[in-house]
């Protein structure tokens, strides 16, 4: 009985069977192929802006159409920013909502479902609608109640040292760790969820408090999984672009400040790329995107990498 | 140009209900993109096309430039405790220098030698402008060009720029918000846009070549674009890039009242039509060539509300010759009139 257990041969498909599979192959393929042409398709509508300012594209600090000089290095800066600020409000929050739903709400399952659907309209809500939300009362608020204050009594260090103007670094980082809120605190609810109880029930026996079972059996179990949600979180913050371009205030400036506008790959592309007046411009503009698609290419290879290796030697995997 | 188109293409049902004319507001450069690569019957933009785009034209076609209504760029700002009946007074040069982020406080010595009677407060200026390319700031920036010395070299005109200072809104809504939100702002504004959001913003006179302070309406827009009209206009056939009424005017001194930053708004429209067009069929080279004329002849009283003053007789002269030599298959369009 064990030996015919191991011993599967490979049954010949025929018919229906070899047609799904070539259909489910020619699907998996397409999906990979198209992530390549567009690879392609944009190193080579970029070709001519490529040509004409190679390596210096990346380092150049000054956009500017009329004189045709190029540089990417503000909006690769602002889009750094702006995500980083997001992940490290958003991502506590989420992981925070995340304990909480799938933790502490275990007795009372109709408020952790209600609670649960709110959260994931959150992400129902269209990207410019945010943007709109952002402009006209986040911005406002920010200036008013948060940048003001930050700039009048920690105005000496770099981080709050420009004018608040409401359309900045900070406010662009707080919508988006608004969207990225539903999306992780999703994630790692059913990361948490998929936690075998019997972790927790060892830790429960060697007489932990409930927040000692969450912090040493739980999370660290979870680990890999919450560390997946938060890249996940940050591709979403990387692409964002409506809710980003109302409130950033659309400025290539590079500045320590987090009050100081700026600007990011995805604003520039949704603000200029249909007013290019000419052949170079418009290749700059195809250029900005190829830099957008690469970094997001890195980041994800980079969190994939990070993630192989804290799970490497253990049974987890992502 | 969104108030005023949309104000046509709805007047224009009510006389044709049988033609459907669609505007998308998608920005200057894109209407000209489109009717380049002929997916638009017609494309209207609030600056000419510049010589690169000219080339990037279909061989052998020849694009119309119609002027089918004129605007203004006003300097418009929000300066709390400073009266809405008060209108603080500009000249290019101090805008310029505003704009280049020399002037950075309100009563700066030079803001101050303009308007002595108003009290302005000792606050920075936060400088406000379009993120997205647009004709509005091509006018603006090309009378800053001819303003300020250094703006032409450091900066330049075009529809989008190298803005030193400031921050960037999208569309005039989004410049008209920014402004409104931001208090001692500044950031130049389509008229159109401070005349149906007067909440807010206010918006100041700018001095012309003849000395005077004036602040925008009807009659002096009017004005000058008569004048610039009288310092000549291209042919309807030929290339317009570097037209503009504001440097024709710039240096007019005789016309006392003019408003120095007007600006035409032009409809594009290919002169020999044929399917090769995208598929442009004889029904909709018809209708386009006849929304067009209406527009120039009947339509132009829909404007006036809303702060587009009505073309002068010699533009719409000029505009009805170009129309007529519209054709579709060789075919005159406009044929017996």
């Amino acid at each position: 009985m064990a030996l015919e257990a191991k011993a599967r041969p490979r049954a010949r498909l025929s018919g229906g069977d070899l047609f799904l599979r070539l259909l489910v192959a020619a699907a998996a393929v397409g999906v990979a192929a198209l992530l390549v042409a567009l690879g392609v398709e944009l190193a080579y509508n970029s070709q001519l802006s490529l040509a004409t300012y190679g390596f210096g594209f990346l380092t150049g600090t000054v956009w500017d159409p009329v004189h045709l000089v190029f540089g990417a290095l503000p909006f690769i800066f602002g889009t750094l920013v702006t995500s980083a600020l997001a992940l490290l409000i958003g991502i506590p929050i989420s992981l925070g909502v995340a304990i909480f739903l799938s933790e502490k709400a275990k007795e009372r399952r109709a408020l952790a479902s209600s609670l649960g659907s709110l959260v994931e309209l959150l992400a129902a809500v269209p990207s410019v609608i945010y943007g709109l939300w952002g402009l006209f009362v986040l911005a406002p608020f920010m200036k008013t109640y948060v940048e003001t204050p930050l700039h009048a009594y920690l105005g000496f260090l770099p981080l709050f040292s420009t004018t608040p103007i409401g359309t900045d670094f900070l406010t662009a980082g707080v919508i988006l760790a608004i969207m990225i809120i539903p999306t992780a605190t999703a994630v790692s609810r059913d990361i948490l969820n998929a936690v075998p109880n019997s972790q927790r029930e060892a830790m429960y026996s060697l007489g932990a408090t409930d927040w000692e079972v969450t912090r040493k059996a739980v999370l660290p179990y979870a680990r890999s999984g919450i560390f997946g949600a938060t890249i996940l979180g940050l591709g979403r913050a990387v692409g964002e672009t409506m809710a980003v371009t109302m409130v950033i205030g659309n400025a290539p400036v590079i500045s320590a400040s987090l009050l100081s506008e700026g600007y990011t790959l995805t604003s520039l592309i949704v603000n200029q790329f249909n007013e290019t007046t000419s052949p170079l411009y418009a290749s700059a503009m195809v250029e900005i995107g190829l830099v957008l698609f690469g970094l997001a290419l890195i980041i994800n290879l980079f969190a994939r990498a990070l993630i192989w290796r804290m799970t490497r030697g253990t049974k987890f995997r992502v | 140009m969104f108030p005023i188109m949309s104000a046509w293409t709805f007047a224009y049902t009510q006389v044709q209900p049988n033609i459907q004319v669609n505007y998308a507001s998608i920005g200057s450069g894109a209407g000209i993109a489109q009717i380049t690569a002929g997916t638009l019957n017609c494309g209207a933009s609030d600056a000419p096309l510049s010589a690169a785009q000219y080339s990037a034209l279909p061989a052998g076609s020849t694009l119309l430039t119609i002027p089918e209504s004129s605007s203004a760029v006003v300097p418009a700002y929000n300066i709390p405790g400073i009266a809405s009946t008060t209108h603080l007074n500009f000249t290019g040069n101090v805008l310029a220098e505003i704009f280049l982020g020399n002037i950075t406080l309100w009563n700066d010595p030079a803001i101050v030698a303009l308007n002595p009677h108003v009290s302005l407060p000792a606050q920075a200026i936060t400088v406000v402008h379009r993120s997205d390319g647009s004709g509005t700031m091509y006018t603006f920036t090309n009378y800053l060009s001819d303003s300020n010395a250094v703006w032409k070299t450091k900066v330049g005109y075009a529809t989008s720029v190298n803005w030193p200072t400031g921050i960037g809104c999208k569309g005039n809504e989004g410049v008209a918000g920014c402004i409104a939100n931001n208090q001692y702002s500044i950031g130049p504004l389509e008229i159109a846009y401070q005349i149906t959001n007067p909440g807010a913003i206010n918006y100041g006179a700018v001095q012309n070549k003849a000395g005077n302070y004036i602040l925008a309406n009807l009659t002096n827009i009017a004005e000058a674009v008569n004048a610039g009209v009288k310092a000549g206009l291209p042919a309807s056939n030929a290339h317009w890039t570097g037209f503009s009424i504001v440097n024709n005017i710039f240096n007019d001194s005789a016309d006392a009242h003019i408003y120095p930053i007007t600006t035409f708004t032009y409809l594009l429209v290919y002169q020999n039509l044929s399917a090769s067009y995208a598929g442009t069929t004889q029904p909709q080279a018809i209708g386009t060539v006849n929304f067009i004329s209406w527009v120039v002849n009947h339509g132009q009283s829909a404007g006036v509300k809303i702060g587009y003053p009505p073309l002068p007789a010699s533009v719409v002269a000029i505009d009805n010759t170009a129309l007529a030599s519209v054709t579709y298959n060789g075919t005159p369009i406009l044929s017996g009139s």
